[in-house]
């Protein structure tokens, strides 16, 4: 039937088309399998980019309404917050000036130790700046879409931080735009270190309220109320150093030969706008490694050339 | 046609009206609000609506596709809502005939079991697939949705509820 008429026919009583027990089937299986192709083989996802990229403008063209109303009610709440709020980050910039100077001081030196050590100079991190659009509708996880995408040189598996901390990481790149999924989320694991006693650990998300948990301590480990965790580096992913959480509550159990830990995210995880996307650790090491191994044919061709001009000369 | 004592005649729905209510139906779904669980599902709403008024354009099939457009948007496993909108739309066609003759709350009490299965579905897919409990006022969801059914029935028979020859008394 050509859309755009009427149906001035009376229903038929046999010819029904098909049965709708049989489309049903048909669609059941079909979810069915594309659940599976998604969930365990990752099969799914060009199909998910395609759908993506063609729902993008619509909702692109959504946020403005939402946005505008965050706007009108900034607008009503007067300039009295927006001067506050003002205030606030000018404390934070002069905090953070006499933190960089410093940390630059720190810096070199750092490097001037390692120099003397002989260790392998830290990672300098390439970032991308992004905002955060919105948080994902579905309730089974805690993921939020950044305006960032694979055009920008987003990687699936990129550490996403912001001023405070850790966020999360990349889980999906789509063309202009990612999915973070959040340390909240229940599958979100990492692993952390604590500042004070130099103890290595694993936290995972998932625990009511948007809060973490630090797994397989045991009972009579040393941590305390207030603890900063710090990621370790020790996954790959993440650069070492970066703040992760405090320690909420320690609950040592008779029961249990481990310690139940409760963590609170260093940065408002629900809560953010502006964020940062650095770049898969992994792939900077494969960077670094061709960086040195190029630097090191340049010095062992430098003696080289040397040897060939000396060799010239006389 | 048989139609239950003191109904009004309608005109007959026009495709155009239903392709335009579906699409605004997934507008409202895809407006970025945050991660609300008990936010009720008018693309659903819809569905089932038209599958009930209208199951020769509006089948199962339809639903499918919406469902995958709305697990895309909502980052959802991709099938999950399909799954879900799937089972709601059959359904809906299996209830199509003895609905309408019940009254508007009669008609949303007998829809509410159909949207507790969809959410049901949606639940158990994604507590299998290893999600999180998304918290208790997911219960909110398919009662909002039950008792938006009479609102969006009267919304959506509009169009069809006018007078088949308009003039100038009746401009609408």
């Amino acid at each position: 039937m050509p859309l755009g008429t009427l149906d001035r026919n009376p229903p038929p009583f046999f010819r029904q088309g098909t049965p709708a027990l049989t489309k049903l089937l048909f669609c059941a299986a079909l979810a069915i399998f594309l659940m599976v192709a998604d969930a365990r083989f990752k099969l799914a996802n060009p199909a998910r980019a395609v759908l993506a990229l063609a729902l993008q403008p619509l909702q692109r063209a959504l946020l403005a309404p939402v946005d505008a109303w965050e706007r009108a009610g900034d607008y009503l709440r007067g300039t009295e917050r927006a001067m506050a709020a003002e205030d606030l980050a000018r404390r934070q910039l002069v905090q953070q000036a006499e933190r960089l100077s410093r940390a630059e001081q720190l810096q070199q030196e750092n490097q001037r130790l390692r120099a003397l050590l002989d260790l392998r100079p830290a990672l300098q991190v390439p970032s991308i700046a992004a905002e955060v659009l919105y948080e994902a509708a579905d309730p089974y996880s805690r993921r939020v879409v950044i305006d960032r995408g694979s055009r920008q040189g987003v990687a699936a598996g990129a550490p996403v931080i912001n001023d405070a901390g850790v966020l999360g990481q990349v889980t999906r790149v789509y063309m202009f735009s990612s999915e973070v999924t959040l340390l909240s989320d229940k599958d979100a694991a990492i692993p952390v270190l604590n500042t004070r006693s130099q103890q290595r650990g694993a936290a995972f998300g998932g625990l009511d309220g948007g809060g973490m948990e630090l797994r397989f301590m045991a009972a009579n480990a040393d941590l305390r109320e207030g603890d900063l965790l710090t990621t370790s580096g020790l996954d790959g992913v993440y650069p070492a150093g970066l703040p992760v959480a405090r320690i909420a509550v320690v609950e040592r159990r008779g029961d249990s030969s481990f310690a139940r830990v409760s963590l609170r995210p260093v940065a408002q995880l629900d809560d953010v706008r502006h964020v940062l996307v650095l770049g898969p650790v992994q792939e900077l090491e494969k960077v670094r490694a061709e960086a040195h191994a190029a630097s090191a044919a340049a010095a062992a061709s430098a003696p080289a050339r040397g040897g060939k001009h000396s060799g010239a000369k006389p | 046609m048989i139609m239950p004592r003191g109904h009004q005649l309608l005109l007959p729905a026009k495709p155009f009206f239903i392709a335009l209510s579906l699409l605004l139906a997934l507008i409202v779904d895809m407006v970025p609000v945050g991660r609300q669980p008990w936010m009720p599902d008018v693309l659903a709403l819809v569905l089932v609506f038209w599958n009930v008024h209208q199951p020769r354009r509006v089948g199962v099939g339809w639903a499918f596709v919406f469902g995958l457009l709305v697990d895309v948007q909502h980052g959802a496993l991709l099938g999950q809502h399909a799954l879900a909108y799937s089972v709601l739309s059959f359904g809906a066609i299996a209830l199509h005939r003895r609905l309408l003759w019940f009254g508007l709350l009669g008609q949303a009490a007998q829809v509410l079991p159909l949207f507790v299965l969809a959410h049901a579905i949606s639940i158990a897919v994604r507590l299998m697939v290893g999600g999180m409990w998304p918290g208790w006022s997911l219960l909110l969801a398919p009662l909002l949705e039950a008792l938006l059914w009479p609102l969006a029935s009267w919304l959506l028979l509009a169009p069809q509820r006018r007078p088949p020859d308009p003039d100038a008394h009746r401009p609408l």
